[in-house]
């Protein structure tokens, strides 16, 4: 962040003789997660100052997490310091438009001529649609993949990478046999319940049906116990995410499920060891579908200033197509949302980067990730974490009682239907 | 201007102030807590006592109640105990005290939540010191005196270094629901103990050294006995200070947890400040998190009147 912030400072000061002319205009700007993205504004921000040497973009402190910008967008829409641009996570934009903190995007797409062109296609915008009026456009998207230390697996005489989550237990159970006491971490504490709807979607089911919480259905069921099979069977150790990603960076995990956000990060940290990626395993079969990750840079400038505006639209365009967009694939494991992006620019990049081909393989797979409605969403989050959390810590064993318990207190939470 | 009310002109100010920073904060939050407000909506219902009721009924805030409730039996005793023995060790060296001394305050000088990430990195699993050093005492003579299994009748192979040695696998000390509060409760004594030392020593300056010197003529020979006879007594007034405010702090305990456990694993260390924290400033439900700080309000008062009418009733002031 630092480090952007003092590129930002020199670049401003390089490029402000010949913007004198001009009158200089300052947008402000927020995003998650910097040790994914730092790099990837790094990179950004130079072209971007080079192309329009006017706009001076700040960056603001970075998000911990797509809860805590959620959280610090709503606070700061009380105390009146919203920044003009923020990245929000996918399924935390629906708050936002609700309480009317995010500004629609029609009125700048309408001026612009050749939008289609610029590579913004149906599926993509589908993502950051509400009410049939745009309010966010995708920046990054991720699916769930697998991470394999083929230095460990081969070590248990594996060289298939799992296809099932049967097919994992019988590797987490190879792999102690030849002496790996870490085996495998599953990514249930990832942000917003993103595993837990991963299971869901593979089984065909949504998370959230007509404003019900569905992992009432079967299919609920179905992905407790799966999850209570691969915790308990391959005796997984309950490590915090970033633990997680440090261990496997430094060779001590054989397999990781996790989202293909963390490619970037992990190969930049990487002990001596074939890191390899394969497709999310699925129930039994192949997955039905999985949940899109990942954010959309959305308008909550309060500013009345057309010159701001435009600006603002002028650094939202830039990072999520073209060149902007194809330095997402470049710098993390995310993919660009943007066709232009991903069939021109970077025809050749995942030719030569194999593993980040995997989660583009998926995409047909790609769903929506659900968000949970109401002023509850952030607090049925955490009902849900926490119940995934007793099963890790061997808590609850009884997949059918917590089922119960769950899809009660979230129904307690959602609000009320016709209200 | 009658002269009866003059006083009241020289009072308001300060009744003011206290009124609108003291009180009028409490008087708001007790009135959110009966509403469902979140933050950013434009208004909120009235929603009676359905925050409290969700404070009594939900096994969440069981859990919240046994973990707070544990954390402060657990410090408040340990850290008293040894804060008073560390005074009273320090007090009877004749050289190297000061060194002692500003050894033992280092944890309270230095922000708890900078020692966090310290202990953060000392007890992680695979990098952190702790459990390297438990798995290099393996199969050395320190495996041996602490499996205590050269005590009779004790199973060396089936106590908890052995059993941990022979597994080779420690415990995540913090990502474990049988040992986060306890880890969690350790770091706060750690911290808390220098601080009630340093008040204790001030407690045993204030003894007169007559007092001592006469006890010792009427038949008081051992240190035991005029300990129990003049310091301790003497230390009365010191003691309920030192009760009351280390329950207090370990009430409000927040960074280690914040930047340790954030509550879990399992709420087994969410105690009632880091709930205040989750609900109104993580999930902006300011409606609930009001309630809960209202009970934490309630909890503080009690221990404080408690302790004032309680203890103070033993309490020799001089």
């Amino acid at each position: 962040m630092k480090r952007t912030l003092t590129a930002a400072v020199i670049l401003t000061a390089a490029s402000l003789s010949p913007a004198l002319a001009e009158e200089k205009v300052t947008i402000e700007f927020a995003y998650p997660y910097s040790h994914l993205f730092d790099v990837t504004y790094e990179k950004i921000l130079p072209k971007f100052n080079a192309q329009y040497p006017h706009i001076e973009v700040v960056m603001r402190a970075t998000y911990e997490s797509y809860e805590d910008g959620t959280n610090t967008i709503l606070r700061e829409a009380v105390s009146g310091d919203l920044p003009d641009v923020t990245m929000q996570g996918l399924n935390r934009q629906a708050i936002l438009v609700e309480k009317g903190i995010a500004k629609s995007l029609e009125p700048y797409i309408a001026k612009e001529a050749d939008f289609e062109k610029d590579g913004y296609h149906a599926a993509m915008l589908e993502l950051g649609t509400f009410n049939e009026r745009v309010h966010g456009l995708p920046f990054s998207v991720s699916l769930p993949v697998g991470y394999y230390n083929m230095d460990l697996m081969s070590q248990a005489g594996i060289t298939e990478m799992p296809r099932t989550w049967d097919e994992v237990v019988a590797t987490c159970k190879s792999l102690r046999a030849a002496g790996v006491n870490n085996p495998i971490f599953w990514g249930w504490n990832i942000t917003g319940n993103w595993f837990l709807q991963a299971l869901m979607w593979s089984q065909g089911a949504p998370t959230m049906k007509e404003g019900a919480f569905n992992v009432a259905a079967d299919e609920g069921l179905t992905s407790l116990e799966t999850m209570h099979t691969i915790f308990r069977e391959c005796d997984m150790q309950n490590l915090e995410w970033k633990e997680a990603l440090a261990s496997f960076s430094a060779g001590q995990v054989a397999m990781m499920f996790w989202s293909t956000s963390a490619l970037g990060a992990v190969e930049r940290s990487q002990g001596d060891f074939t890191l390899k990626t394969g497709p999310f395993p699925g129930i039994g079969g192949t997955p039905q579908g999985l949940p899109a990750g990942g954010n959309s840079a959305m308008l909550v400038s309060t500013s009345e200033d057309p010159k701001e505006l435009e600006a603002a639209w002028l650094w939202l365009k830039f990072i999520t197509s073209g060149e902007g967009a194809a330095d997402v694939a470049r710098t993390t494991g995310y993919m660009p949302p943007n066709k232009a992006a991903n069939e021109i620019i970077l025809a050749d990049f995942y030719k030569n980067n194999p593993n980040k081909q995997t989660a583009v393989d998926q995409l047909p797979l790609l769903r929506e990730w659900q968000a949970y409605p109401g002023d509850n969403g952030l607090a049925i989050t955490q009902v849900i974490y926490d119940g995934i959390e007793s099963i890790v810590v061997g808590e609850s064993d009884d997949m059918q009682e917590l089922q119960e318990e769950l899809v009660e207190e979230v129904e307690d939470l959602l609000p009320t239907k016709g209200s | 201007m009658a002269p009866r009310s003059t006083g009241y002109w020289f009072t308001a100010p300060a009744l003011t102030l206290m009124a609108i920073i003291l009180l009028l904060p409490v008087l708001i939050a007790a009135g959110l807590s009966f509403t469902d407000y979140s933050l950013g909506n434009q208004s909120a219902n009235w929603v009676g006592a359905e925050n409290y009721e969700k404070i009594v009924s939900r096994s969440t805030y069981q859990k919240m109640f046994t973990a707070s409730i544990i954390y402060v039996l657990v410090v408040v005793p340990v850290s008293v105990v040894l804060g008073l023995g560390a005074a009273l060790l320090i007090n009877s060296l004749s050289f190297g005290g000061d060194l002692y001394k500003t050894i033992f305050f280092l944890p309270v000088m230095a922000a708890l939540l900078a020692m966090a990430i310290v202990w953060e990195f000392a007890l992680h699993n695979s990098v952190g010191i702790v459990n390297e050093m438990f798995q290099a005492g393996c199969g050395t003579i320190i495996e041996w005196v602490f499996n205590w299994g050269w005590i009779p009748f004790v199973d060396g192979s089936q106590t908890w270094y052995g059993r941990n040695c022979a597994s080779q696998e420690f415990p995540l000390w913090l990502r474990d629901r049988n040992y986060a509060l306890a880890t969690i409760c350790f770091i706060g004594i750690w911290q808390a103990f220098g601080f009630n030392m340093v008040l204790y020593l001030a407690g045993l300056t204030s003894i007169p050294r007559e007092l001592l010197q006469a006890a010792e003529m009427d038949g008081a020979k051992s240190a035991w006995e005029r300990f129990r006879l003049v310091i301790w007594p003497m230390l009365g007034p010191t003691t309920v200070f030192v009760v009351t405010i280390t329950s207090i702090r370990s009430f409000q305990v927040f960074d280690t947890i914040e930047a340790l456990t954030q509550g879990g694993p399992s709420k087994s260390t969410y105690v009632m400040m880091y709930a205040i924290y989750e609900k109104a400033i993580q999930q902006n439900l300011m409606g609930i998190g009001a309630a809960i700080t209202i009970v934490f309000l309630g909890f503080v008062l009690v221990i404080t009147f408690m302790q004032r009418y309680l203890v103070e009733r033993r309490v020799h002031y001089s």
